[in-house]
């Protein structure tokens, strides 16, 4: 099996997964995370770099069902079953979609405080896909 | 811009038939359609051809077009693929208008087809998630049953809209497939059975889901004005709508609506020059149950927020005020992704003609029927509006 998302695409936007770095609009400061290559809310297209805190809380959530998830993640789903995903409100403004990790699935709720962490997402073509997953703030 | 009138709409059974090629299911969709022209048309004077289809089973194909013109005895015709994930053919059919109301084709053909059962299992998942913003929903572990399951949540969130409210469309188009000999999935299905489904992503069951399914489609439309030369009951097709919004869900300042629907919808009725209301029945984009709901909203069926008391008032069954999926819909007729729009299509032109195929299904007096065909969580999304000639 191939994997869909190549080495060079994930590796070219490494620092916006692992380092949770945003884009700034030079124009009118809308953040764009994940970045994009024109601003969403005045058309601008010149950025800065700004690192985002991680912190955020859940806007909305899903519980995949086994053999539900993109083909990438069955060796995982093999050994933990459901996937925990949703959409993260972070405290600085934009949302993102993500994975939860280290979180009771059955407290799982609209509004419940998250911080991002780095976690393995998948392992292919012979190296390790890390990427920032979600977890509980206690 | 010159009248568009459709004569001939042709749909294979959908389903699973691993033993039929991609060339077989299409030729049997455009022999249909050229049947169905009850006065005659040869397939050479076809002028051009939009099919619609997202990967012809996981593998792409170059020249995909041509060859499907080859499979149907239409070889000449200016033709393309057209690709928009869900909505590939609902586009084809937007684009085969256009080329007839430009005065550029005479008669011009919108099909659709896509053969779901050739792959492995683990192969239609890699390919299935394809269609949305797949280098951040996807590497969170979600295909589109989770994409919509978080639009789901968030509709009972912000309008209290229940679980069975969403559950309600699948049981309503499970229940509507039993009598259509062209759908996948014709057992009929209670609420409570639909409730009590396993998990697929949740707050959605697996009942509230469509499923893998092989199909093609394709009408033919012509100059209004040459119609009567084809046919004694052309449809009209009277508006046509487009939109489009940001791939991702995260992006999008509202999870509850389809922006790029609403616009579809929006541009639809402005060319039609009628409004929701005027709307007799309609084929929505059912892929997902919540994404019925959705539609009522983003295509002014019911106030926003107002889907859930919508469909419990029963306004949407076969026998209610506006039927909404008579055929079974996405989640019952089936969704072989690139045939959906035209298979809408089929749908719709056979009703306004009073050509249901079973008594049981006919619609009774009706003038406007609507399309309305969504490509992932609403990338890209066509609406067209059609109306019966007296």
């Amino acid at each position: 099996m191939t994997s869909y998302i190549s080495l060079p695409t994930y590796s070219s936007n490494i620092d916006e997964r692992l380092r949770m770095i945003a884009g700034k609009c030079n124009q009118c400061g809308t953040l764009a995370y994940p970045q994009r290559p024109v601003c969403i809310k005045c058309g601008q297209n010149k950025f800065e770099r700004v690192p985002l805190s991680g912190e955020g809380k859940i806007y909305t959530f899903s519980v995949v069902n086994g053999g539900g998830a993109p083909s990438e993640f069955d060796e995982e789903q093999t050994m933990t079953g459901d996937v925990y995903c949703g959409i993260v409100e972070l405290e600085e403004g934009p949302r993102v979609m993500v994975r939860f990790t280290d979180i009771n699935p059955e407290q799982l709720k609209i509004g419940m405080k998250v911080r991002a962490v780095v976690r393995r997402l998948y392992d292919q073509e012979g190296f390790l896909r890390y990427g920032a997953k979600f977890t509980q703030v206690a | 811009m010159m009248d568009v009138a459709v004569i001939g709409v042709g749909q294979t059974r959908y389903g699973m038939f691993p033993e039929k090629s991609l060339k077989e299911l299409f030729h049997e969709a455009a022999l249909a359609a050229l049947a169905d022209v009850d006065k005659g048309l040869d397939p050479r004077d076809v002028d051009e051809a939009f099919v619609g289809t997202l990967s012809t089973g996981g593998a792409q194909l170059g020249n995909f077009a041509p060859m499907m013109m080859e499979a149907c005895g239409m070889v000449g015709a200016g033709a393309r693929h057209i690709e928009n994930a869900c909505a590939s053919s609902g586009f084809a059919l937007r684009d085969a208008v256009s080329a007839i109301a430009s005065g550029r084709a005479k008669v011009a053909v919108a099909a659709g087809i896509e053969k779901m059962s050739d792959l492995p299992r683990e192969r239609n998942r890699l390919w299935l998630g394809i269609s949305g913003d797949v280098e951040w929903e996807r590497l969170a572990g979600t295909n589109f049953a989770g994409i919509y399951a978080m639009m789901a949540r968030r509709h009972m969130h912000e309008f209290g809209t229940k679980k069975e409210h969403i559950t309600m469309a699948a049981v309503k188009n499970r229940n509507n497939a039993v009598a259509n000999p062209k759908a996948q999935f014709r057992a009929p299905l209670t609420l409570e059975q639909g409730m009590a489904a396993p998990n697929l992503a949740s707050p959605l069951k697996f009942s509230d889901a469509c499923g893998i399914t092989d199909g093609a489609s394709m009408a033919i439309l012509c100059r209004a004005e040459m119609a009567r030369d084809f046919t004694d009951q052309p449809v009209l097709v009277i508006g046509s709508g487009a939109g489009s919004d940001y791939v991702a869900i995260h992006d999008r300042p509202s999870m509850t609506m389809l922006k790029g629907a609403f616009e579809a919808g929006k541009e639809a009725y402005t060319t039609a020059g009628i409004t929701s209301d005027d709307i007799d029945f309609a084929e929505v984009h059912d892929c997902f149950a919540i994404a019925e709901l959705l539609a009522y909203e983003d295509l002014g069926f019911c106030d926003r927020g107002k889907s859930g008391p919508y469909i419990e008032s029963g306004a949407t069954l076969r026998d209610g005020a506006r039927p909404v999926n008579n055929s079974g819909g996405l989640i019952a007729k089936g969704h072989p992704i690139g045939s959906t729009g035209t298979g809408q299509v089929y749908e719709v032109v056979n009703q306004l003609r009073g050509r249901a195929d079973t008594q049981e299904r006919q619609l009774s007096g009706a003038r406007y029927g609507l399309t309305h065909n969504v490509g992932g969580s609403g990338a890209a999304v066509a609406v067209h509006i059609f109306k019966a000639v007296e």
